[in-house]
């Protein structure tokens, strides 16, 4: 039978590397039902295809690409994409989103979704264009910077519009937090996919297209669309837009460090003596010159950034986002503004995650300080707090997997088993993810947002925004009156479990769209609502249309990644955080003393997931009720289902 | 991109040569370049308007990028006095409407590609899908692409003097950065 739904390039690309082969697929019409696209699909793909016996660089693992309905048809702000595998740096589920012109023109190309499976024999890229799926040679692409090959991709084929997703050297050295960098300066940056690619011998993938998308009822979709994006166009926003188009993300460095929550000097506190060094008036005044938007979007949060002059002299670039500003800066004690545009560039173009390569710069630094390790260690470089000279060159020589590099290029987790002694206690991360740019000891929420992330300590599955900036409105709106003042209190764990569990719903959604955190995160404008209004006119898949149906498809989408983590031994025990964030109270800034209470968030977490408090498993009755009977036969198989 | 492109016209080509406005068009789109994001959304919604589907290849209003040194050129038809993809077409497929407006008349054209290679504006393509040429018909007056740009980068003015001026000041930052100068700006 035909794949029904519009919205949906119609099509998929599986290719087997090992044997050279492609094979062009329709689109499996339940995959779309049940699961939406993005993270969803991946989520069903990976638990039918990889498991505990899967070795994430070995040809067993499978990577996907995903795009989903919303990609590309208008919907702002939807100009984005996906990849998932088996996870190289954690070893458990691994996502990464990036947004762009490549996500948009996967689908124009004719594609929804490409799954890759193998190892390609020699090096290979995917050229995807106008219906067809091709597997090329990318020998003398391999080793090349991933801006280079963009170029070189775009000439080989005299197409300027290319768009393409490529893996860098770092990527092919085994670098195992790795990116795809999209379109020249924006990344799939977490969780070493790329290191994944790259085990592929897969330099990247190229795509173009004029296969245009329909909609099931074009003027109803558009009309649903128009009235969310009145939602986004309320006066009460604003300022936050005004905000996101003047600064970007930047000023979340100037925001965040003033409630105490930005990560600094490897996130022993929340407050920076020199943010504004970092933040966002400096880089509007003296180095922005320009804005962008990804496809599609209203928003329009990316800036470019120009270096004059010095020895830093570079651009116009894409400029870094506030994590990188974190990771490069405040975590390293580093306030040479320059120096974190250029460590931030040439992870993109080496093709690495500029969250965990600042994060195991900052580790080390700190075991530096603490007499851990000395010069012996580390072939002679000074890991001084904020020694610039050094971080530049330790992110080359971990690209490169050279010496102590070498070290540093497993992440803090790996890296601090290999130093051993008191170096653990120094290593923030969750399930081997190096932590992100907030901190639970500011934010009660944040605890468990890391503590649950199925891919580790990072913000993007369930950050929660209403209390950090306060929107007593939407909070009572979503929760009741009788929660709100609690959930309001940034440092109260009541209820926190409900928020969590309810923002990672409905970002499972957001990433199975695929769509940007912007708009949901914030400001916190789409809810389940707008999935319910938008989906089902422009599919035509009409029980979205049903409220129900639509949480309905969210908690499957949670459970299912839940559950894959599960069958590789993720527990409570796991579901938890590094002794820093839970044990050592803030030392300085207006946070001053704070610590989470993860145990009484996680209990209520649990009860609101319908899981076991004990070891975290689902109850059988859950996964029934969300479609899920096939996970629970095999959950039971190995003892992972909760009492009942 | 690292050449430099000087484009010389003719005394009686290009855009706007004459103080009278000789086929009456009341309206002609204004794009501010240096506001724009490069989203593209103005491609998506003239795709829906001409295709019913969403597809930025088949657009009529175009937004080429160079990411690699961050430029962003918004390109569409200008609407000349003397058309010069009109004076290329064998069929004469490419016609005024009754506002004064130049169309192409799918049903003359037979594909050739002459216009394509005549406008030196790139404003005139040819569509993938029908393999006819396309250019833009200002949606008849009321352009899809000014209402689908958040950034208020696209307008429609008055076809005079002055709102070519507006036009021509419009991509001063691309002429600048080109060192393109077209007779409008020189105006």
């Amino acid at each position: 039978m035909t794949f029904p739904y519009k919205g949906y390039a119609g099509h998929y690309a599986d290719i087997d590397l090992t044997k050279g082969k492609v094979h062009k697929r329709e689109m499996d019409k339940e995959w779309a039902r049940l699961y939406l696209g993005g993270t969803g699909v991946a989520a069903k793909i990976l638990w039918e295809s990889t498991g505990p016996d899967t070795d994430p660089l070995s040809p067993e693992n499978v990577l996907v690409l995903g795009t989903g309905p919303l990609t590309g048809v208008m919907f702002s702000p939807s100009g984005r994409m996906m990849f998932a595998a088996k996870g190289p740096l954690t070893g458990v589920w691994a996502e990464s989103h990036a947004g762009g012109f490549f996500g948009p023109e996967v689908k124009y190309a004719g594609f929804d979704f490409v799954i890759f499976r193998g190892r390609a024999l020699k090096p290979v890229y995917l050229l995807l264009r106008d219906g067809e799926a091709e597997l090329l040679d990318a020998s003398d692409l391999w080793g090349r910077e991933t801006n280079v090959v963009t170029d070189m991709m775009r000439e080989e084929h005299k197409d300027p519009d290319l768009k393409t997703a490529i893996i860098g050297p770092a990527a092919e050295n085994g670098v195992l937090y790795s990116c795809i960098t999209v379109d020249i300066y924006r990344a799939a940056g977490r969780a070493g996919l790329g290191t994944v690619m790259g085990s592929k011998n897969v330099k990247g993938i190229a795509a173009t297209g004029s296969l245009g998308l329909e909609a099931h009822d074009m003027d109803k979709y558009l009309e649903a669309n128009d009235s969310e994006m009145e939602k986004l166009n309320d006066p009460l926003w604003t300022d936050s837009l005004g905000s996101l188009r003047n600064y970007g993300t930047t000023d979340l460095v100037a925001v965040i460090n003033e409630i105490g929550r930005l990560p600094t000097k490897n996130h022993w506190t929340g407050f920076y003596d020199d943010a504004d060094d970092i933040g966002p008036e400096i880089i509007a005044e003296n180095y922005r010159v320009g804005q962008e938007a990804c496809h599609g979007c209203a928003i329009g949060c990316k800036y470019i950034y120009r270096v004059k002059e010095g020895r830093f002299a570079y651009g116009p670039a894409g400029g870094p986002e506030y994590e990188s500003l974190m990771a490069f800066g405040s975590n390293c004690l580093n306030n040479d503004i320059e120096s974190i545009f250029h460590m931030g560039t040439r992870c993109d173009q080496l093709g690495m995650d500029t969250i965990s390569c600042g994060k195991s710069i900052g580790f080390a630094m700190e075991l530096w300080e603490k007499g851990i390790i000395t010069e012996k260690d580390t072939d002679g470089l000074d890991l001084s707090w904020g020694n610039v000279d050094s971080m530049v060159e330790l992110v080359e020589r971990i690209a490169k997997r050279e010496g102590f590099g070498n070290v540093l290029s497993k992440g803090v987790r790996k890296a601090a088993e290999i130093i051993g002694g008191d170096a653990w206690r120094y290593a923030v991360h969750v399930k081997g993810l190096e932590a992100s740019g907030q901190d639970p000891r500011a934010h009660q929420s944040v605890g468990l947002t890391y503590a649950t992330n199925v891919r580790g300590a990072d913000h993007l599955r369930s950050l929660s925004s209403l209390e950090e900036l306060g929107y007593p409105d939407i909070v009572e709106k979503r929760f009741g009156k009788e929660k709100t003042e609690a959930i309001l209190d940034i440092m109260s764990p009541k209820h926190k479990g409900e928020v969590v569990k309810d923002i990672e719903d409905l970002y499972a959604l957001v990433d199975s769209a695929v769509i940007c955190k912007y708009g949901t995160m914030w400001p916190p404008v789409f809810y389940f609502d707008t999935f319910e209004n938008v989906i089902a006119p422009l599919t035509g898949m009409q029980e979205w249309s049903n409220l129900k149906f639509v949480k309905q498809a969210a908690e499957r989408i949670s459970h299912l990644r839940r559950a894959y983590n599960h069958r590789l031994g993720v527990t409570r025990k796991e579901e938890n955080l590094p002794i820093r964030l839970k044990e050592e109270p803030m030392p300085t800034g207006p946070s001053k003393g704070g610590l989470p209470d993860i145990d009484e968030m996680l209990d209520e977490y649990y009860d609101f997931r319908g899981c076991d408090r004990e070891t975290g498993f689902p109850k059988k009755s859950k996964l029934v009720e969300v479609d899920l009977e096939y996970v629970a036969k095999d959950l039971a198989k190995r003892n992972m289902l909760a009492k009942e | 991109m690292g050449t430099t492109y000087r484009v010389k016209l003719k005394h009686d080509e290009g855009p706007r040569n004459r103080k009278e406005n000789p086929r009456g068009l009341k309206n002609i789109l204004s794009i501010n370049a240096g506001v724009c994001t490069g989203c593209r959304n103005c491609e998506l919604a003239c795709s829906v308007a001409h295709t019913k589907s969403f597809n930025p290849a088949r657009s009529m209003i175009r937004i080429l990028k160079d990411e690699a040194q961050c430029l962003i050129m918004p390109m569409v038809c200008l609407q000349c006095d003397e058309p010069l993809c009109k004076a290329a077409c064998p069929t004469e497929a490419i016609i005024d409407n009754e506002k004064g407006i130049l169309y192409v008349n799918e049903d003359e054209c037979i594909g050739c590609m002459n216009c394509v290679t005549a406008c030196i504006y790139g404003g005139i393509e040819i569509d993938p899908l029908t393999m006819r040429a396309s250019k833009c018909d200002l949606c008849g007056g009321d352009p899809a692409c000014v209402k689908a740009c958040d950034y208020g980068a696209i307008k429609i003015i008055g076809a005079t003097t002055e709102g070519f001026r507006q036009r021509g000041q419009g991509i001063q930052m691309l002429t600048q950065v080109y060192d393109h100068e077209s007779q409008e700006a020189q105006q």
